[in-house]
C-alpha cells in the first residue's frame, strides 16, 4: 500500500511537468492528422466533378503496367516484353521502367485482398497520390524538426500539404512517379540529416534503403545522388569535417550504390555515367581526407602540418577530377545524357533533340508559375535562407545547397518546380516560425536578451513613472522607456500576429482555388461552362478510344502522334506505333514524316509500317487548342531532324513566314496528310452561324482548302464534337493477274457462255474427261 | 632482403619511415592563398537576394525565349500603346513584367527580414518604430502590387 501511495504521489508531482509535454505532443499529433486529412481532401476535386478516372497520358501506361503486374505476378512483370507498343519494335518494359510505383500499388492491392477487402486496382491507383501526400507532409515535419524546431516542422507540414507546386502533380488520378517520389525524396533527406547528426550506422543504412526506394520510383534520384555528395564536399570546404560525416557518407554511398544497381533500368549506370561520378569522386576524396585527418592526429608535432594536408587534399581532388575527365574522354564513362545536360546548357536541346523542348513542361519558368505555385511562400523563402545562414550548422548547409540548386533548376524547367516546392515550404516555415517565436509570445518578459534585469523590474513595478528618486533616476528613465516600449511592443505584436494570420488565410484560399481550377483537369474529359452555369462535358476521347476497342480487329495497328500512344494502348488495347516513352527518335520522325507528306508519300510509309488506322485530334469545332494542327510544326521539326531533304519547315509557312491554315496558307501544307485528315468534310460544316462554312474556331479563320477527297484512306469514325477522327487505311487496289485471264474473264461475260456456264452447279472451265484417256493437266 | 626490412622496422613508426630512406622530401614552401576567405554574412545575404531576384524574374526564360521588353497594341486611333503584361498566358511573359514581379517578391522578403531585425537589443526607440513601420509598408506594398499584377495578367483570378 505504501509503495502504491508513493508511486501515486510521485506521479502527481511529475505530472505537472510532464503534462505540458504531453499536451504538446497531443497538439502535435492532432495538427499532423488535420494536415494529412486536408492534403488528401484538397486533391479530390476532379473525382468529385467527374469520376475516378486516370488522368492525362503517362499515368495510363503506369496503370496498364500495374494491371499486368497484378494479373501476372511480379516476375512476369519484370520480364514483360510489350508488343502492343512501338510496332514493329516492341518495348522491353521490365528493363525500361521504374517499378517502384507499380510495386507500391501492387503491394497495397495484395494487402487489401489478403484481408478480404476487394478494392479494384483502379481505385488504388487513383487514390495513391493523395495518400502519399499525407505521408510527404509527415516526412517534411520530421525533416524540419531536425533542421530547426518542432514548431517550424508543423508549419512546413501544413505548407507542403496544400502547396500548389506539389499538389499539381499529385491530384487524385495523377498516377505518376512523382506521387511517391517526392515522399521518398524528403524521407531520404530526413534520414540523411539524422545520420549526419548522430553518425550511427543504423541511420546511414536506413538512408541507403530509402534511397533504394527512391531509385525504384523516379529518374530524379540523380538529384539525391548529386546533392548529398555536394553537401559533403561543402562541409569539407567549410572545415566542418567530423567522424560522423565520414561514417554516414561511406555507408550510404556503398550500400546505396549496390542497392541502386538492383533496379534493371538503372543497371550499371552508377559506375558508368557522368551523372554519378560526383558521388564517386567525393567518396574517394573523403577517404583521402579521413586518412589525412588520422595522420594529423598522430603527427601533431610536425610543423605546418595543416597546410601540408590542405594542399594534399587539393592535389588528391585534382587528380580524381583528372581521372574522371580522362575516363569520360576515352569513353569508359558515358557523358551527361541529353535530359540532364540540357539543364546546364539550355540551348543544347533546341539544336539537337527537339523532342525534349517540344514538351510543354520543359519550357523555362515565368514569374507567374512561381507565384501560382508558391504564393506567400515566395516572400518568406529568402528570409528563411537568411536565418539559416546566420546560425549555420551542418544540416543547414544542406538545406541551403538544396535551395540554391533547386531554385536554379526550377528557373530552367517548369516541371522542376516540383523539386523546389519542399525546400520552399521548409525555409518559409523556418522564417515564419522564427518571426512568430518572437511576436506570438504574449508574456514578453524574456523577449530580448539584453533587457534582462530592467525588464523584470518593469514587470513588477508598472506604475513607476511617479517615482522621482534621484539615485535611480537613470534606471527610472530606462523603466519609463521600457514601459512605453513594452506597451507599444505588445500592441504591435498583436497587430503583427493578426496580419500574419490573415496572410496565411489568403494563402489557403489561393492554394485551394488554384488546385480546384488549374490543376484538377483530367485532360481525358474536357468541360466547358455555358453562360447560365450549366456544364457541357466533352467526352470525345473516351468515346473514340472505346469505339476503337470494340470495332477494330484485335491486331489492328494505330498510327497517331506520340502524345496519345499510352492512352490508346491503355483504353483501346490496340497496338500503337509510337508512344510517350519517346525512346526512338527515328521512329517518331518516320511518323512525323508520314503526317507531313502528301497522301501518296504517306501511303508508302504507312504500308511499310503496316498501319491499319490513323488517329488525329482536331479541335476546330469546339475551339480546343491542344489539337494536332497546333502541334503540327513540332512534327515537321522532328521529321526534318531525321529527313532534312524531304521535309523542310519553311515549306509549311506562307509568304509572310506565318503558319496559317486560311487562304494564305502554303500549298504544301494544304496537301499534307495531317491537314487533309483534320479538315476532311470540315468545309461543309457551319461551326458558327455568323461565319462562313469551314470556320476553324481554334485558329479563328476560315480554312483555305475545302472540298477535297481522300485517296488512300477512308473515314472510319469521328467523335461527337469532331475532336477525335479515325481513318482506315485502304488496302492496295486489286491488280489483274495475266492477259489470258483477262480474256477468259471477258469471254465468260459474253452472252452465250454466260448462259451456258452460269447454270447452277456448273464449274467454269471444268476439264472434260473422255472415258478411256487420261487428261494431263499442265502445271504452270 | 626480408630480414633486412624486419631488422630496420622495429615498430609501426619504423614502417612509416621506410620510404624516406629511399626518397628525400623536397623543401617546398606552400601556403594557403590569403585571398580565399569565408564571405561575411551581409555579402551572403546580398548574393542570395540578387540571385533570387534574377531567378524569380524568369531571367532564364528571357534568355532562352527572348520575348520583347514590353508588348504593344494599337488602339482605335492607330496609336501604338505599350502593354506591360502578357495577358492570359501563364507560361509567357515580357521582360519588364518579370523584373517588376521579382522586385515585389524581394521587397516582401526584405520586409520580413526587417521585421526580424527589430528585436535586436540596444536599439533606440525611434529606430525600432521606423523599422517596424518600414517592414509593414514593404509587405503591404509587395502584397497589393502582386495582387494587381496577377489581376491584370489573369482577370479571372479568384473568381
Amino acid at each position: 500500500m505504501t509503495t502504491v501511495n508513493d508511486n501515486s504521489s510521485e506521479y502527481i508531482t511529475n505530472s505537472s511537468s510532464s503534462s505540458s509535454a504531453g499536451l504538446k505532443s497531443l497538439i502535435t499529433v492532432i495538427i499532423l492528422i488535420c494536415v494529412c486529412i486536408s492534403g488528401f481532401i484538397s486533391r479530390l476535386f476532379s473525382i468529385i466533378r467527374f469520376e475516378s478516372v486516370i488522368h492525362e497520358f503517362d499515368p495510363w501506361f503506369n496503370y496498364r503496367s500495374t494491371v499486368y503486374m497484378t494479373d501476372n505476378g511480379f516476375y512476369n512483370f519484370l520480364n514483360w516484353f510489350d508488343d502492343l507498343a512501338w510496332y514493329p519494335l516492341g518495348r522491353i518494359v521490365g528493363g525500361t521502367v521504374f517499378p517502384g510505383l507499380m510495386v507500391t500499388s501492387g503491394a497495397i492491392h495484395w494487402f487489401f485482398h489478403m484481408i478480404n477487402i476487394p478494392i479494384h486496382i483502379r481505385e488504388i491507383c487513383v487514390f495513391l497520390a493523395p495518400i502519399f501526400s499525407g505521408l510527404t507532409a509527415l516526412a517534411t515535419y520530421l525533416l524540419t524538426k531536425e533542421l530547426w524546431s518542432k514548431r517550424a516542422g508543423l508549419f512546413a507540414a501544413a505548407f507542403i500539404a496544400i502547396a500548389p507546386g506539389y499538389s499539381s502533380r499529385s491530384v487524385a488520378g495523377s498516377y505518376d512517379n512523382e506521387a511517391i517520389a517526392i515522399f521518398a525524396l524528403i524521407f531520404t533527406y530526413y534520414l540523411w540529416i539524422r545520420s549526419i547528426k548522430t553518425g550511427s550506422i543504423f541511420w546511414s543504412s536506413c538512408t541507403a534503403l530509402s534511397y533504394f526506394y527512391m531509385v525504384s520510383a523516379w529518374g530524379g534520384y540523380v538529384f539525391i545522388i548529386n546533392l548529398i555528395p555536394v553537401h559533403v564536399g561543402f562541409l569539407l570546404l567549410l572545415g566542418r569535417y567530423s567522424l560522423r560525416l565520414y561514417v554516414s557518407y561511406s555507408i550510404f554511398y556503398i550500400l546505396g550504390l549496390i542497392l541502386s544497381m538492383q533496379i534493371p533500368f538503372v543497371g550499371f549506370q552508377p559506375v558508368r555515367t557522368s551523372e554519378h561520378m560526383i558521388a564517386a569522386g567525393i567518396f574517394i576524396l573523403l577517404q583521402a581526407y579521413t586518412f589525412f585527418d588520422y595522420l594529423y592526429n598522430k603527427l601533431r608535432y610536425v610543423r605546418n602540418i595543416e597546410t601540408i594536408f590542405f594542399n594534399l587534399s587539393v592535389i588528391i581532388s585534382i587528380i580524381v577530377f583528372a581521372i574522371v575527365v580522362l575516363l569520360t574522354y576515352t569513353g569508359y564513362i558515358a557523358p551527361w545524357s541529353g535530359r540532364f545536360y540540357s539543364l546546364w546548357d539550355t540551348s543544347y536541346a533546341a539544336k539537337h533533340i527537339p523532342i525534349i523542348i517540344s514538351v510543354s513542361e520543359h519550357q523555362p519558368t515565368t514569374w507567374t508559375s512561381f507565384f501560382f505555385d508558391l504564393h506567400l511562400l515566395i516572400c518568406l523563402y529568402p528570409v528563411g535562407a537568411w536565418f539559416c545562414v546566420k546560425d549555420l550548422n551542418d544540416e543547414r548547409v544542406f538545406i541551403l545547397l538544396y535551395a540554391v540548386f533547386a531554385s536554379y533548376f526550377a528557373g530552367v524547367m517548369i516541371r522542376l518546380m516540383l523539386t523546389l516546392t519542399p525546400c520552399v515550404c521548409i525555409l518559409a516555415a523556418i522564417a515564419l516560425s522564427k518571426t512568430l517565436d518572437y511576436y506570438a509570445d504574449a508574456e514578453s518578459s524574456e523577449m530580448v536578451s539584453n533587457f534582462d534585469d530592467s525588464v523584470s523590474i518593469c514587470d513588477e513595478t508598472e506604475n513607476d513613472e511617479n517615482n522621482q528618486d534621484l539615485d535611480n533616476n537613470a534606471e527610472n528613465i530606462d523603466e519609463t522607456d521600457d514601459d512605453d516600449q513594452n506597451f507599444l511592443t505588445s500592441n504591435i505584436k498583436i497587430i503583427v500576429v493578426t496580419c500574419i494570420a490573415m496572410m496565411l488565410l489568403l494563402f489557403i484560399v489561393h492554394c485551394t482555388w488554384i488546385t480546384a481550377t488549374a490543376y484538377s483537369s483530367p485532360s481525358i474529359v474536357l468541360v466547358s461552362y455555358n453562360s447560365d452555369g450549366t456544364r457541357a462535358i466533352v467526352d470525345d476521347y473516351r468515346e473514340a478510344y472505346y469505339w476503337l476497342r470494340q470495332n477494330t480487329p484485335e491486331k489492328a495497328r494505330i498510327m497517331s502522334w506520340w502524345d496519345y500512344g499510352y492512352q490508346i494502348a491503355g483504353m483501346s488495347n490496340r497496338t500503337v506505333l509510337v508512344d510517350n516513352n519517346t525512346w526512338n527518335n527515328s521512329h517518331i520522325a518516320l511518323v512525323g514524316k508520314a503526317m507531313a507528306s502528301n497522301e501518296t508519300e504517306a501511303y508508302k510509309i504507312m504500308t511499310m509500317l503496316d498501319v491499319d488506322y490513323i488517329l488525329v485530334i482536331f479541335g476546330g469545332v469546339i475551339g480546343f487548342s491542344g489539337d494536332d494542327i497546333n502541334k503540327f510544326l513540332w512534327m515537321v521539326r522532328i521529321a526534318e531532324g531525321e529527313h532534312p531533304k524531304d521535309i523542310k519547315e519553311k515549306n509549311y509557312f506562307n509568304e509572310n513566314k506565318e503558319y496559317r491554315v486560311d487562304k494564305s496558307g502554303s500549298p504544301i501544307l494544304f496537301n499534307c496528310l495531317m491537314y487533309k485528315l483534320c479538315y476532311y468534310r470540315f468545309g461543309e460544316l457551319y461551326t458558327d452561324s455568323a461565319q462562313p462554312s469551314g470556320f476553324d474556331r481554334t485558329r479563328s479563320v476560315e480554312i483555305g482548302h475545302k472540298n477535297f477527297d481522300l485517296e488512300h484512306v477512308e473515314e472510319a469514325y469521328t467523335s461527337a464534337n469532331w475532336i477525335v477522327r479515325i481513318y482506315r487505311v485502304k488496302k492496295l487496289s486489286n491488280r489483274f493477274q495475266a492477259k489470258d485471264a483477262l480474256e477468259k474473264s471477258t469471254s465468260s461475260l459474253s452472252e452465250e457462255s454466260f448462259e451456258k456456264n452460269h447454270r447452277k452447279g456448273v464449274i467454269l472451265n471444268k476439264p472434260h474427261v473422255k472415258k478411256g484417256t487420261k487428261k494431263s493437266i499442265h502445271r504452270t | 632482403l626480408f630480414d633486412l626490412i624486419i631488422k630496420r622496422v622495429k615498430t609501426m613508426e619504423g614502417l612509416y619511415r621506410l620510404p624516406f630512406n629511399v626518397v628525400q622530401c623536397p623543401n617546398l614552401k606552400l601556403k594557403k592563398p590569403s585571398w580565399i576567405r569565408k564571405p561575411s554574412n551581409t555579402m551572403v545575404l546580398f548574393g542570395l537576394l540578387v540571385s533570387y531576384f534574377l531567378v524569380t524574374a524568369g531571367v532564364i526564360y528571357d534568355i532562352i525565349v527572348e520575348p520583347p521588353s514590353v508588348g504593344s497594341t494599337t488602339d482605335e486611333y492607330g496609336h501604338h500603346k505599350p502593354v506591360a503584361f502578357m495577358a492570359w498566358r501563364i507560361n509567357g511573359q515580357y521582360i519588364m513584367e518579370g523584373l517588376a514581379a521579382a522586385f515585389m517578391f524581394t521587397l516582401g522578403g526584405l520586409g520580413f527580414i526587417l521585421l526580424d531585425q527589430t528585436n535586436k537589443p540596444n536599439m533606440p526607440r525611434l529606430n525600432r518604430v521606423l523599422m517596424i513601420l518600414c517592414s509593414f509598408i514593404f509587405i503591404l506594398v509587395a502584397y497589393c502590387a502582386t495582387k494587381i499584377f496577377i489581376r491584370i495578367k489573369m482577370p479571372s483570378y479568384l473568381t
